[in-house]
């Protein structure tokens, strides 16, 4: 780097600028691809009035929503109304600061020096990642406490009891990803999956699965929406907001999604590396640029979510826990000690 | 308990299902640019012929709402050379904001084809103001003033028949009265 000013200040924050605007654009578009696969789902056509195809229909939305009246119910706690969007946004957002979306990349030459195009990587990324978004669970539960509405607390409890229940085998699987790459450092993760060759889901398949069971579950969407449940909640712990406050808790779901599809991409399928990345024989997927990996198996995710919404009823809360504490979390366990005995097994190969 | 059922394969069939439809042909209509005709026994819009109507009230008293407003007074007409008396049709009113296309007044009248019909596969008589726009005198019933009629479907006043909104039906041959 020329200058410390420019290393320390001026790249950070036009990383930070343009990390931001990409996750808000996504999760803005998420909205209008939600509604259009699972319009398609339902062999319908979905949103295709409001521009070429619809595709300003997300620009429309979020206009309606900066335009329409900003409601606080009277007996609200009113600060802690104003916070709790608030609190789900930021975490979800602050995750984004050590994801690795690539390598670092002169950007085909044009800047002087290759600079990584994630904000930093610390050596403990993927706790920093685990404990930064479930801070998000706080604002879902003041939200539903200060709407002083019995629907929106219910919404708020079950929430907080979904997550405890499903972060703990969480954390088990990403033990298990941890104990093959030998590191916590998420840029460490993807080249350890370099250098075995393999991405982490073939030997962590079963990890996988967990993770991104407990993904959906922490990012309350189906199966796993009880915190909104329509049918018994109302609309759970955002019955009472409207408006951009709303809104906001809708960012901070599709952010926390781009997340654990994110997290998924990391630790088991490769970040930004082509599929069999020792394979010499495939090198010619190279031409695709590493961000473009990442993006597209992100997208494959992000697609696997709506799926599901698309596909599956919604748990009783009794199964929800019964799946979280009886199978979810034993099965995690056993996972852990298999995948600790491979590596003890195998040593130096992985 | 096997261990098969451990596996979520039930999930994967249903993530199949939606997989699936996912790709198949949409069934939405585009309302405004294209639009699915009407069966032919579909009821829409009432047409109305004063050349048919004998004055019979048979409508009047078979609509169960009471919608249908006729007034008459008896003229002395000269017919085949006789002096005869005959009803002549002053008012025959229909509020259509309140019709419930039961079909009833079509089934009760006694003409040949029927005076009154419903079947004319014309639906939009959507308005701003119900009272004066969906009220519908004998004139409008038959000019269908203010209507817009399903594409092809002429107005009753140009001949539209009932049971025959667009005219393409061939007449049925040896089943004639």
């Amino acid at each position: 780097m020329t200058s410390p000013l420019i290393a320390f200040l001026v790249v950070p924050l036009v990383k930070i600028v343009v990390i931001l605007l990409a996750v808000l654009v996504i999760a803005l578009y998420m909205s209008f691809f939600e509604r259009k696969i699972l319009a398609y789902m339902q062999i319908r056509l979905g949103p295709n009035r409001v521009g070429p195809g619809g595709w300003l229909q997300a620009i429309a939305d979020a206009f309606k929503l900066l335009s329409k009246e900003d409601v606080v119910p009277g007996r609200a706690e009113k600060l802690v109304f104003l916070l709790a969007p608030g609190l789900v946004v930021v975490p979800a957002l602050v995750v984004f600061s050590v994801i690795p979306f690539g390598p670092a990349t002169t950007l085909f030459g044009l800047l002087p020096q290759a600079v990584p195009p994630y904000l930093t990587d610390i050596n403990v990324g993927i706790l920093f990642v685990l404990g930064v978004s479930s801070v998000g669970i706080y604002g879902i539960i003041l939200g539903g406490w200060s709407s002083n509405n019995k629907f929106s607390l219910m919404g708020g409890l079950r929430s907080a009891a979904q997550l405890i229940s499903y972060e703990v085998p969480m954390g088990f699987s990403v033990v298990a990803v941890v104990l093959m790459a030998n590191s916590l450092s998420l840029v460490k993760i993807v080249e350890a999956q370099k250098q075995a060759g393999v991405w982490y889901v073939v030997p962590g398949f079963v990890a996988f699965f967990i993770y991104f069971v407990c993904g959906v579950a922490e990012t309350n969407r189906n199966p796993f929406d009880l915190p909104e449940a329509e049918s018994e909640l109302v609309a759970g712990f955002h019955t009472e907001y409207s408006g951009m406050k709303w809104a906001f808790f809708f960012l901070g779901e599709y952010a926390n999604m781009v997340v654990v599809s994110s997290i998924a991409t990391v630790l088991f399928f490769g970040g930004w590396l082509r599929p069999f990345p020792s394979v010499a024989l495939l090198s010619f997927l190279d031409v695709i640029p590493p961000f473009l990996w990442f993006a597209f198996k992100v997208a494959v995710f992000l697609f696997i979510y709506i799926w599901f919404r698309g596909t599956f009823p919604r748990y009783r809360f009794d199964q929800l826990m019964a799946l979280g504490w009886k199978v979810l979390l034993p099965v995690s366990m056993a996972n852990v000690m298999l995948v600790g005995l491979g590596v003890l097994l195998l040593g130096g190969r992985r | 308990m096997s261990f098969l059922d451990f596996l979520p394969l039930d999930l994967l069939k249903g993530l199949g299902v939606t997989g699936r439809y996912l790709l198949k042909k949409k069934v939405t209509i585009q309302y405004p640019e294209e639009r699915r005709e009407p069966a032919d026994r579909f009821r829409g819009m009432f047409g109305f012929s004063e050349e048919r109507c004998i004055v019979c009230h048979a409508c009047a008293k078979a609509c169960p709402i009471d919608i249908i407003h006729i007034q008459d007074h008896f003229e002395e007409l000269e017919v085949d050379g006789k002096r005869k008396k005959k009803k002549v049709l002053d008012r025959y009113d229909i509020d259509v904001k309140r019709c419930m296309f039961c079909g009833l007044c079509e089934e009760a009248c006694p003409t040949e084809p029927v005076a009154i019909w419903l079947t004319t596969k014309t639906y939009e008589t959507s308005a701003y103001e119900r009272n004066e726009q969906l009220y519908f005198t004998k004139e409008r019933l038959q000019s269908w003033e203010g209507v817009m009629p399903y594409p092809g479907v002429k107005t009753p006043r140009q001949g539209q028949m009932p049971g025959d909104a667009t005219g393409t039906k061939k007449p049925k041959t040896g089943e004639q009265k």
